[in-house]
């Protein structure tokens, strides 16, 4: 179970949140120029990495606001948390 | 057996106050302050149990959380009962009832012994080995392992007691009352940190608050009188919550722990009652002090589990803590210094120590020549090869053992004792250390692996952190403390302590025997009945990594987590492989440190809390007009109404008929409703609904079907345009609070440029649902001012309204193919206008409806419910919905998925209306459909998903999904069941009034 | 005329701990992102939009409760008319905000149930299902946060000292009424 520090709220329980899959995955702004592939691309491949991962998350019970989230995976140390549409930050 | 084994008086034991308890059957009688163990061999019980593989006879081994064998049932046949209970740790009170596990008929002549002799064939792996051939025997087999698995009997009644849980945050936590943590807790305290401080035991002090040696002095103070004091200031300390018979069952990641608060297992029944038995406590810690002691190590070798065969510090703590005598002729046998301590109290208290065995060559430390002055007789460099008696030890026999310590020489000697103390050393407590994602290195000198690189805010000290003798702890303390804390100084700076220190260490894992390890049973994991000699064979079978040979030999998986022969398990891997200790690493110690009852993990979520509900506004009035509820989401919602003896058949079957031909209502508040708001609305939902909404008039509702990015059917509902830049949705009563997510999801991350706000009013409106061919008439005199006629208010369309003085919306909207109203009212007057509605429409007989018979009646019209009929993997092609999808606009959500070359597939499986040729034949949902019966294997062409007799009708009605169904109306198919095989027809899903006439009527 | 039915209805007395459901109160869900909404929004309810996330601003005659950078609960202080639910403060924001595009007015009235606490066994009823650090939040007038209480959301407002409103879901409020008195019974 982690702290996370909400962008907007501050430090909260785990449990006021979910997550939300793997960040700065854009949607295309035209679906229907795209080939099955590159639709596919968009829609389905997904890094699982083990180590620093950029992910979405929402502070589901608190103020429902999506931010992003730099996560190690191997020991959950939370390295950064960002708004949507800020720069996450380098590695 | 009436004995009492007492020394004089301890102060820890009130001996004015008898308490009796029962032990398998037989009462007897103990002190307040006994735990069952202490209160057992007062009465001179030794053998508690038998072992779980070779019911072995076993006795109590320690004084500890660490016990592996004297683990019993408590209260049995009772709903109080409990298996697996320490005998240890559990204290005695009046009524207690105990019984050993795992033996029959009882624990002094088992029949399961004969797994004892039989030991030879049943080796390391024997199940495994034996019980996978042939695979078709494994029913026959597991029958019967089934039988001897386990130790204790879990309860068959409800838990009649009471748990709770409890959070708490604070800054420091300690855990572990024993000199460091109550050092710990006091500075942390008194430098303003919020402390918490644990402790598993009754009381606090550890081990050194009944330390008698005179080697172990603070201030020229025996380190006891020291420790009392500080403990009776620490009550003057604010910032400081202290808590006993509190476990730390587990530590996780950002310092979250849990601990189990014991509050009334010691007290007798009386005074239980109504109280909370146990909390589990959720602690949130900034810095975690980490002061859990060590664990005394067994020896391991040959026959070493006999009753009687305890570790030494816990024949000290019987003696000096509990004022209990657990032998008359003792005998020690260990390889390091603290035995002698165990030995002078003892012989200080007129108890005889026959010999001290010592693998050590002669050692000088100011201790063991202590125990040479009072003449104790000490045989070293000698190991016990043997020993003897069946149910309590009666001897040993000694060998001298050779140089290298691996082999024995010389002659046997035997000597008697009914009591063998054994000390292995000293393993430091570090399970909750590596729980917390801790890594370990290993101390060579000490042969114990310690702390090393902490994974969060925390620090181990004392014994845990590898510290065992009293001026390295305090040194310790200061130097560390002070730092992890970020403080000037500590109170303890200028103390004067003095200690034996002990000189020569000497360390073999497995003690050789004069007999070859294949004719031993040296045991190293008592629990679970795992030898020396498993491990070895587990080696030579080519297992190599710590975890497989943990598992091919069950070492450390009983519940005590191997907690005393863990480290044995290591050294004889590490000798027998040559790997060495600290490359070999350890298995993983997983919570919980102790284990918990599932009612202290539940906590209060049980009865009618087991799960959280949601009530409509309406909810009352349907309890009382006797609605059976069914559960949707987390709404308990009218399923029907049942009137005297009618069946759920009957009632349905008569709430759709009077829909339909008179007035039906239903309760459809649970459906979810989203207020957005914005001049970007109608665009949003142009981007969100697969249809067209920008020109939606204001006033009008529109249908709306939702895809998921990958173009299947994720919600359903009507929005309706209340104005401008103003919309109100409804989704499905399940997908209320996700559609809300994903569209906030969408907004917030893909199109943060649009103006619009959404709100969930799902339970600030309650919604009334009037249809049938009368429902105009009941709106009318409930609403005698809105105008109802269908020129001014036809279907699909919304009006303001005011019932009195209160505001509400009306919409006309159908899901029953009915003409019907919706009433949204403030959800505080839904009872009354529903109320109302009922006397509106009683010369109509107005029926109320539950959510069956919404399903039927939506059925007959070819409705369909997301989640009933689509389950993820249909599109709206798939659900001949393609006048749903619009072709004009450019993009929504999922409509790049619907051609796909998956998607456009022509046998996807699409939905088709399905009659019986029997018409009184009702199918089963979920039932499959088939082309060809005598085909093997059959093909399965798709499947029934939602099935109803229709009293409109007269006949059996079906949807169901089918393999190209779309091209197949008229077609004959199958529908096997077990004893029967069913015939039926593809029709047109739209069985009731095709052309929508009831609708506008 | 139609008959209130408030979900609750009762008052409880407790060990230093009383709750009781306060209703009918008027409240509207006002969200915005403008700074224009914020100030028209002050002026026109003559309150200041509390911008620091976590804290409430208490005029003459409504509250202030931040939710999230563009989203405030506003409520009546007093009860109000229970034959009436045409409120001029929604309308005033709705024709000078909702109208002119610069927010959403929303009437969430009955989407909460208010439930007033009042004693010092307040935040030791919480303990028991609610994970969040009331450490100090207890001890500052006027802080709120959303969370959850036995897994069910919650609005806290921290009014006075030892004086809290939780505004809770219509719907769960009389699952968690006899959640809360469940467990105040054992404090």
């Amino acid at each position: 179970m982690f702290i996370i520090n909400c962008p907007y709220c501050g430090e909260r329980e785990q449990s006021e949140f979910k997550a939300g899959g793997e960040a700065h995955i854009v949607r295309p702004k035209q679906p229907t120029e795209l080939s099955d592939d590159e639709w596919a691309e968009y829609l389905f491949m997904r890094k699982n990495i083990k180590g620093v991962q950029f992910e979405r998350w929402v502070h589901i019970h608190g103020c429902r606001k999506w931010f992003n989230m730099v996560r190690d995976t191997s020991n959950d140390q939370i390295h950064a948390v960002y708004k949507m549409g800020e720069k996450p930050p380098v590695k | 057996m009436t004995k009492n084994l007492r020394t004089k008086a301890s102060k820890f034991i009130d001996e004015t106050t008898r308490i009796s308890f029962k032990f398998d059957g037989k009462v007897y009688y103990g002190y307040k302050g006994d735990t069952l163990a202490s209160a057992l061999i007062a009465n001179g019980i030794h053998l508690v149990a038998r072992s779980f593989k070779y019911h072995r006879p076993r006795g109590i081994m320690t004084a500890g959380s660490e016990e592996p064998n004297a683990i019993v049932q408590v209260n049995g046949n009772s709903a109080y009962t409990e298996p697996n209970v320490r005998a240890t740790e559990i204290e005695i009170y009046d009524g207690l009832e105990a019984s050993s596990q795992n033996c029959w008929p009882n624990v002094n002549f088992d029949i399961g012994g004969i797994n004892n002799i039989l030991s030879p064939v049943l080796p390391a792996g024997f199940y495994y080995k034996t019980f996978m051939w042939p695979a078709s025997f494994w029913e026959k087999y597991e029958y019967f392992i089934r039988k001897s698995a386990g130790l204790g009997k879990s309860p068959t009644k409800p838990d009649p007691d009471i748990y709770e849980h409890k959070h708490i945050h604070c800054d420091v936590l300690v855990i572990g009352g024993g000199i460091s943590g109550i050092m710990a807790a006091k500075t942390a305290a008194e430098n303003n940190f919020k402390t918490l401080l644990l402790d598993e035991k009754p009381h606090l002090g550890g081990s050194t608050i009944y330390q008698n040696s005179d080697f172990d002095k603070i201030n020229n103070q025996s380190s006891s009188t020291w420790l009392e004091n500080e403990i009776s200031k620490l009550k003057d300390i604010k910032n400081l919550e202290i808590k006993t018979r509190t476990s730390v069952v587990a530590y996780h990641g950002y310092n979250f722990l849990l601990a189990r608060e014991n509050l009334t297992d010691h007290l007798p029944f009386d005074k239980k009652k109504n109280k909370i038995r146990q909390r589990l406590i959720k602690i949130r810690a900034k810095k975690v002090i980490v002061a859990t002691g060590s664990i005394e190590r067994p020896l391991i070798f040959n026959n070493n589990d006999r009753p009687g065969i305890i570790l030494s510090s816990a024949i000290k703590k019987y003696s000096d803590y509990y004022g209990v005598i657990c032998g008359n002729e003792n005998v020690l046998f260990t390889n390091n210094d603290s035995a002698y301590e165990t030995a002078i109290s003892l012989f200080n208290k007129g108890i005889r120590v026959n010999a001290i065995i010592d693998i050590r060559d002669k050692v000088t430390s100011s201790i063991v020549n202590q125990a040479e002055k009072l003449s104790i007789k000490i045989y070293n460099s000698f190991t016990i090869v043997d020993t003897s008696g069946y149910r309590r030890i009666k001897n040993i026999s000694i060998m001298k053992l050779s140089k290298d310590g691996q082999s024995v020489t010389g002659s046997k000697t035997q000597i008697n004792c009914d009591c063998l103390g054994v000390s292995g050393g000293w393993t430091p407590a570090v399970h909750l250390f590596t729980q917390s994602g801790g890594k370990l290195k290993f101390d060579y000198d000490d042969n114990v692996f310690k702390p090393n690189k902490y994974p969060s805010d925390q620090i181990s000290i004392g014994a845990c952190n590898g510290e065992f003798d009293l001026d390295t702890i305090i040194k310790n303390f200061n130097n560390n403390v002070k730092t992890y804390l970020g403080i000037e100084k500590t109170s303890y700076e200028n103390l004067n302590i003095s200690a034996s220190k002990e000189i020569l260490k000497k360390n073999i894992w497995l003690l050789p025997s004069n007999k070859p390890i294949g004719k031993t049973k040296s045991f190293v994991d008592f629990q679970n009945d795992a030898t020396a000699k498993d491990i070895k064979l587990a080696l030579r079978e080519g297992f190599r990594s710590i975890e497989h040979v943990k598992r091919y030999t069950t070492t450390g998986m009983g519940t005590d987590q191997g907690k005393l022969g863990n480290m044995h398990a290591l050294g004889i891997i590490s000798d027998t492989s040559g790997v060495k200790m600290s490359d070999l690493g350890t298995t993983t110690f997983r919570p919980p440190y102790t284990p918990l009852t599932f009612g202290t993990i539940v906590g209060r979520n049980v009865g009618e809390f087991f799960d959280i509900f949601r009530k409509t506004p309406m909810h009352d009035w349907h309890v009382k007009n006797n609605a059976e509820f069914e559960n949707v989401g987390q709404w308990k919602r009218a399923w029907y109404y049942p009137k005297k003896n009618e069946s759920m058949h009957d009632a349905v079957q008569r709430e759709s008929k009077a829909a339909r031909d008179g007035a039906g209502i239903l309760d459809a508040s649970t459906l979810g409703k989203i207020d957005i708001q914005g001049s970007d609305a109608s665009e949003f939902l142009n981007r969100v609904y697969t249809n067209a909404w920008s020109k939606l008039a204001v006033g009008k509702c529109r249908y709306g079907l939702m895809l998921n990015e990958d173009g299947m059917v994720y919600d359903d509902g009507v929005t309706t345009r209340l104005d401008e830049n103003h919309y109100i949705m409804t989704t499905t009563t399940g997908g209320a609070a996700t559609v809300l997510g994903k569209l906030e999801d969408y907004l917030q991350t893909e199109w943060p440029e649009l103006d619009v706000y959404l709100t969930s009013v799902t339970d600030h409106f309650a919604t009334i649902s009037v249809c049938g061919p009368h429902s105009k008439k009941i709106v009318k005199k409930i609403i005698p001012d809105l105008d109802l006629s269908d020129e001014k208010f036809p279907h699909m369309s919304f009006k303001n309204a005011k019932i009195g003085n209160i505001k509400c919306r009306v919409m006309r909207i159908s899901f029953t193919g009915e003409q019907s109203y919706e009433i949204n009212i403030q959800a505080n007057f839904g009872k009354s206008v529903w109320e109302k509605c009922i006397e509106a429409g009683e010369e109509f007989n107005i029926t109320p409806y539950g959510t069956e018979t919404m399903h039927l009646l939506r059925a007959e019209k070819g409705f369909i419910i997301v989640g009933q009929d689509t389950d993820a993997t249909l599109t709206p092609i798939d659900l001949q919905m393609d006048w749903i999808v619009s072709k004009k606009k450019y993009d929504f959500i999922g409509k790049r998925s619907l051609y796909r070359s998956d998607t456009i597939r022509e046998d996807r499986k699409q939905l088709v209306g399905i009659i019986t040729e029997d018409p009184k034949e009702v199918l089963e949902e979920g039932a499959q459909i088939v082309a060809d019966v005598s085909k093997k294997p059959v093909e399965m062409l798709g499947h029934i998903t939602s099935s109803y007799f229709s009293p409109n009708l007269n006949k059996s009605i079906a949807l169901g999904v089918v393999k190209g169904g779309k091209d197949m109306l008229g077609k004959k198919l199958f529908v096997p069941m077990k004893n029967k095989v069913i015939n039926v027809q593809i029709a047109d899903p739209v069985f009731l009034d095709k052309d929508n006439k009831r609708l506008n009527a | 005329m139609l008959n209130y039915n408030s979900p609750i209805n009762e008052t409880k007395d407790f060990n230093n701990l009383k709750m009781s459901e306060e209703s009918p109160i008027m409240k509207l869900v006002i969200r915005g992102k403008k700074r224009e909404f914020i100030s028209k929004v002050g002026k026109l309810l003559n309150i200041l939009l509390p911008n620091e996330p976590n804290t409430s601003t208490v005029g003459n005659n409504i509250s202030a409760l931040w939710l999230s950078p563009d989203e405030w609960m506003i409520h009546s202080n007093d009860k109000i008319d229970k034959n009436n639910n045409m409120y001029p403060i929604e309308e005033d924001l709705i024709n000078n905000i909702h109208k002119i595009n610069l927010g959403a007015i929303t009437d969430v009235t009955d989407q909460f149930t208010m439930i007033k606490m009042e004693g010092s066994q307040i935040y030791e009823l919480f303990s028991n299902s609610c994970p969040f650090n009331f450490n100090d939040f207890k001890k500052k007038k006027g802080a709120v946060t959303q969370t959850i209480i036995n897994k069910i959301d919650v609005i806290i407002h921290n009014k006075e000292i030892n004086v809290v409103n939780l505004l809770v879901r219509r719907s769960f409020s009389s699952h968690l009424w006899s959640w809360l008195n469940d467990g105040a019974k054992r404090i």
